[in-house]
C-alpha cells in the first residue's frame, strides 16, 4: 500500500496545479498622459480659484484606477467632481466648527480648553475621515462592473480606533505600530469585491520588529539601507493580504528587493529634480508599474464568477477630510 | 453605422460576453445583442467614456453600472472620429487631446508666468497691501517681539535715558511714540521694531567720535518705524507664501510659514530699495535738525573698517556700502545744509560715550 501513496499525492497535487489561477496586475499608464491630466487639471484648479479642486481629483482618479488592469480588464473609478464637491464643502463646514469652537473659547480667555478641544477634534475626525473615504472610494470602484464595497462598522471602528490611539498615547508611541496594523486589518479586512471577501491578517508585533530592525540599520548604513526597509514595508502590506471566496482563496506576494526599490527611487528622484518637478507624472506612473509588476498573485478563485453584492454609497465627506488633513487614505 | 468587437460586463456578474457592437448614427446610440435579454440600445447622451491608455470603457448607468470594453485599435479609432465630429468629447477631453508638445509649453508658460508674477508683481501689491494692516498690529507685534528679545538682554538703564533725551532733542517726524533701549553687548548693531522701538547695542555707540554720527543712525532707523518697513516685509513674505500655496494647492503649510516668519522679525532683513529710503529720508532728518550730513558717512565708514573682514549684522543685508556712501554724497551735495553746533546733543552724546 505504500506504493501507491506517492501516486495518490500526485494526482491530488496535479489536482491543485490545475485548479491554480494566475492573475496579472497590470499598469497601462504611460507619462505622457497623466502628465496632460496634471497640467490641464492645475490650470483649471488655478483659474478657478481652487474650486476646481474636487473634478481634477476625479480626473485623476479616473486615469489612474482605469489604467490599472487585473487579468487584463481594466479598474474603474464612477466617483465624480460633483459628489467630492459636496463632500468638499461638509468637510470645510465640519473643519470650521472645530476652529469656531476654538475661536470661541479664545474669546471666553479660556486658551488651553479651546487648544485641547482643537486638538481632539482634530483627532477625533481621523478615523471618520477613514471610515468615509473607504466607503466612498470602495463604493466607486469597479472591475468589469463589479462594484467594491466596505462593510466597517463605523462605530465599532471608531471605538477601537480611539482606544489604540489610547494606547499610543500612554506608551509614548510605541504602541502607533500596533495602531496603524490594527486600523489597517480591520479596514482592509471589510473590503469587498463583489462576493469576494478582503482579508489583512498582520501582527502589530511583527510591524514593530520589523520597523525597530530597519531603523537601526538605516541609521548604522547612513540611510542606505532604508530602500530595504521600503522592501519590508511594501511586503508587509502585500503579503499579508489575501482574497477569499467561500473555500476559495487568492493569495499575494512582494516580488520586490531592496535594489528594485533602490533604483526606482533613485530615477524617480533624478526625473523630478531634473525637469523641476515637472516630470513628476513619469515619476508616478513608473511607480504604479513597479507597484503592479512586483505584487505576485495566486490562488483559485474563478473571477469570472463574481455577483454583484455591493451597494453604492456617494458621500464624499470622509475623502475630503483626509484631503485636509493631508492623509492619502484609501488603497 | 461603425460595426466593432468589444466586450460587455452587465453589472450583475464579472462574466466577460464579447459582442458585435454597432454604433448607429442615425438614432445616435450603441446597439448590441447579447445571450440572456437580447438586443440592447444605449442612447450617446447617456453614456460616459473613459479614454484610458489604449482602451476605451463606456459605462452606462449606476445600480448597476454596466461596461463595454473597447480594445480593438482601428474600432477605437473609428469611434473617438465619430465622437469628435458630433461633439461628444467634450471640453476636458479636448484640453487633454492638446498632447504633450502643448502641455509642456502650458506648463512653461505658466511656470515662468508665476515666476515673473512672483518677483516682480506680488511685493509691489504686497507693500501696497500695507494699508489695510492697522497701526495697531504693528505695536502688537513689535511689543511682543521686543518683551521677548529684551529678556536676555542687559540693559543699560544710565545710557539708555540719555539715547532716548538725545532722540528727544530731534524732529524725527514720527507718529508713532518712539521708545530707545541701549543693551550691553559687544555686537555692533541696531534694529528698529514696528512698534517703534529701537534697540542699539553699545558695540556700535563705542564706535561713534561725534553726535551727528549718531544722530545718522537714528535719522535711519526712525525711517524703517515711520515707513513701516517691518510690516510690508512681512506682508511680503507672507504674501509670497500664500501665492505659492495656492499654486501647488497646499492649505497646510500657510499659516505655519507666516507664524514662523513672525518670530524670526529681528532677522528680516530689508530689502536694498528699504534700506535706501532709510538712508535718505534719515538724511533729510538730519538736515532739518541742522546737523551735519556727512555724520552718516562717517558711520557708515566706521562700521566699515572696523569690520573689515567679518560683516556686521547692520551691513549684512546691503553689502553694498561703498554704493550707498556715494549716493549720501551726490545727495549732500544736491541740497542745502546749514550747521549749527548742538551743545545739547553733543553733551548727552558724551553720556553715551561713558
Amino acid at each position: 500500500m505504500f506504493g501507491a501513496q506517492p501516486t495518490k499525492t500526485k494526482i491530488i497535487m496535479e489536482l491543485i496545479n490545475e485548479t491554480k489561477k494566475k492573475y496579472k496586475l497590470e499598469f497601462f499608464g504611460i507619462g505622457s498622459e497623466f502628465f496632460g491630466i496634471i497640467i490641464v487639471n492645475w490650470l483649471l484648479t488655478v483659474l478657478s480659484l481652487g474650486f476646481y479642486y474636487p473634478w481634477a481629483k476625479a480626473k485623476k482618479l479616473k486615469f489612474l484606477y482605469g489604467a490599472t488592469a487585473l487579468n487584463n480588464d481594466r479598474f474603474a473609478f464612477h466617483g465624480t467632481g460633483k459628489e467630492m464637491f459636496v463632500g468638499f464643502i461638509k468637510a470645510i463646514i465640519i473643519i470650521a466648527i472645530i476652529y469656531g469652537v476654538f475661536v470661541l473659547f479664545l474669546f471666553l480667555k479660556m486658551p488651553l480648553i479651546g487648544g485641547l478641544i482643537l486638538y481632539a477634534g482634530f483627532i477625533a475626525i481621523v478615523p471618520l475621515a477613514i471610515h468615509g473615504s473607504y466607503r466612498y472610494r470602495m463604493s466607486r470602484t469597479t472591475w468589469r462592473g463589479i462594484r467594491f464595497g466596505y462593510r466597517g462598522n463605523r462605530d465599532e471602528f471608531l471605538l477601537s480606533f480611539y482606544k489604540w490611539l489610547f494606547f499610543t498615547i500612554i506608551t509614548l508611541g510605541i504602541y502607533g505600530a500596533w495602531l496603524s496594523i490594527n486600523s489597517r486589518r480591520y479596514v482592509m479586512s471589510n473590503v469587498r469585491m463583489g462576493d469576494i471577501a478582503f482579508k489583512y491578517e498582520a501582527d502589530g508585533s511583527d510591524y514593530f520588529w520589523m520597523n525597530f530592525k530597519n531603523y537601526f540599520l538605516s541609521i548604522i548604513t547612513l540611510g542606505i539601507y532604508s530602500f530595504w526597509w521600503y522592501k519590508d514595508l511594501f511586503a508587509f502590506y502585500v503579503d499579508n493580504l489575501s482574497l477569499e471566496k467561500g473555500e476559495e482563496k487568492i493569495s499575494l506576494r512582494s516580488k520586490a528587493t531592496g535594489s528594485d526599490f533602490f533604483v526606482l527611487i533613485i530615477i524617480n528622484l533624478l526625473i523630478t529634480v531634473f525637469t523641476l518637478g515637472l516630470g513628476y507624472a513619469w515619476a508616478v506612473t513608473r511607480t504604479m508599474k513597479f507597484f503592479t509588476e512586483k505584487i505576485e498573485i495566486e490562488g483559485n478563485i474563478d473571477l469570472n464568477a463574481i455577483n454583484q453584492t455591493e451597494e453604492d454609497y456617494t458621500d464624499a465627506t470622509g475623502e475630503d477630510i483626509g484631503d485636509f488633513l493631508d492623509l492619502d487614505l484609501a488603497m | 453605422m461603425i460595426k466593432g468587437n468589444a466586450f460587455y460586463y452587465d453589472g450583475l456578474s464579472s462574466v466577460s460576453q464579447n459582442i458585435d457592437l454597432i454604433i448607429d448614427k442615425e438614432k445616435k446610440q450603441l446597439v448590441f445583442t447579447t445571450l440572456l435579454v437580447g438586443e440592447i440600445n444605449w442612447p450617446i447622451e447617456d453614456i460616459e467614456i473613459n479614454y484610458n491608455s489604449q482602451i476605451i470603457n463606456i459605462h452606462f448607468g449606476s445600480k448597476p453600472v454596466q461596461v463595454i470594453k473597447l480594445d480593438d485599435e482601428e474600432f477605437i479609432i473609428e469611434f473617438t472620429q465619430y465622437l469628435k465630429e458630433n461633439g461628444k468629447e467634450g471640453w476636458y477631453q479636448r484640453l487633454i487631446n492638446l498632447g504633450t508638445k502643448i502641455h509642456v509649453i502650458i506648463a512653461i508658460a505658466f511656470l515662468g508666468t508665476i515666476v515673473l508674477g512672483y518677483i516682480y508683481l506680488l511685493p509691489i501689491i504686497a507693500e501696497r497691501a500695507v494699508v489695510l494692516v492697522p497701526e495697531d498690529y504693528d505695536t502688537e507685534l513689535g511689543g511682543g517681539f521686543y518683551n521677548q528679545y529684551i529678556e536676555y538682554c542687559e540693559i543699560d538703564s544710565i545710557k539708555t535715558e540719555a539715547l532716548n533725551s538725545f532722540a528727544q532733542h530731534l524732529d524725527l517726524e514720527n507718529k508713532k511714540n518712539l521708545k530707545f533701549t541701549v543693551v550691553n553687548s559687544e555686537t555692533v548693531n541696531a534694529f528698529a521694531l514696528p512698534d517703534g522701538n529701537i534697540i542699539v547695542f553699545t558695540g556700535l555707540l563705542d564706535l561713534m567720535e561725534n553726535y551727528d554720527e549718531l544722530a545718522g543712525l537714528i535719522g535711519h532707523e526712525v525711517v524703517h518705524v515711520n515707513k513701516r518697513h517691518s510690516m510690508k516685509i512681512l506682508c511680503r513674505n507672507a504674501a509670497g507664501y500664500l501665492f505659492v500655496s495656492a499654486i501647488l494647492s497646499d492649505v497646510n503649510g500657510i499659516i505655519a510659514t507666516i507664524s514662523d516668519n513672525i518670530n524670526s522679525l529681528q532677522s528680516l532683513s530689508y530689502s536694498r530699495g528699504f534700506e535706501q529710503e532709510a538712508d535718505e529720508v534719515g538724511l533729510n532728518i538730519m538736515i532739518k535738525n541742522n546737523i551735519k550730513p556727512e555724520g552718516m558717512i562717517n558711520l557708515f565708514k566706521r562700521i566699515q573698517n572696523k569690520h573689515d573682514i567679518d560683516i556686521p549684522a547692520i551691513l549684512s543685508s546691503h553689502p553694498l556700502t561703498e554704493d550707498r556712501i556715494q549716493t549720501i554724497k551726490n545727495i549732500i551735495k544736491s541740497k542745502n545744509s546749514r550747521y549749527v553746533e548742538n551743545k545739547s546733543l553733543r553733551d548727552l552724546f558724551l553720556e553715551l560715550k561713558d
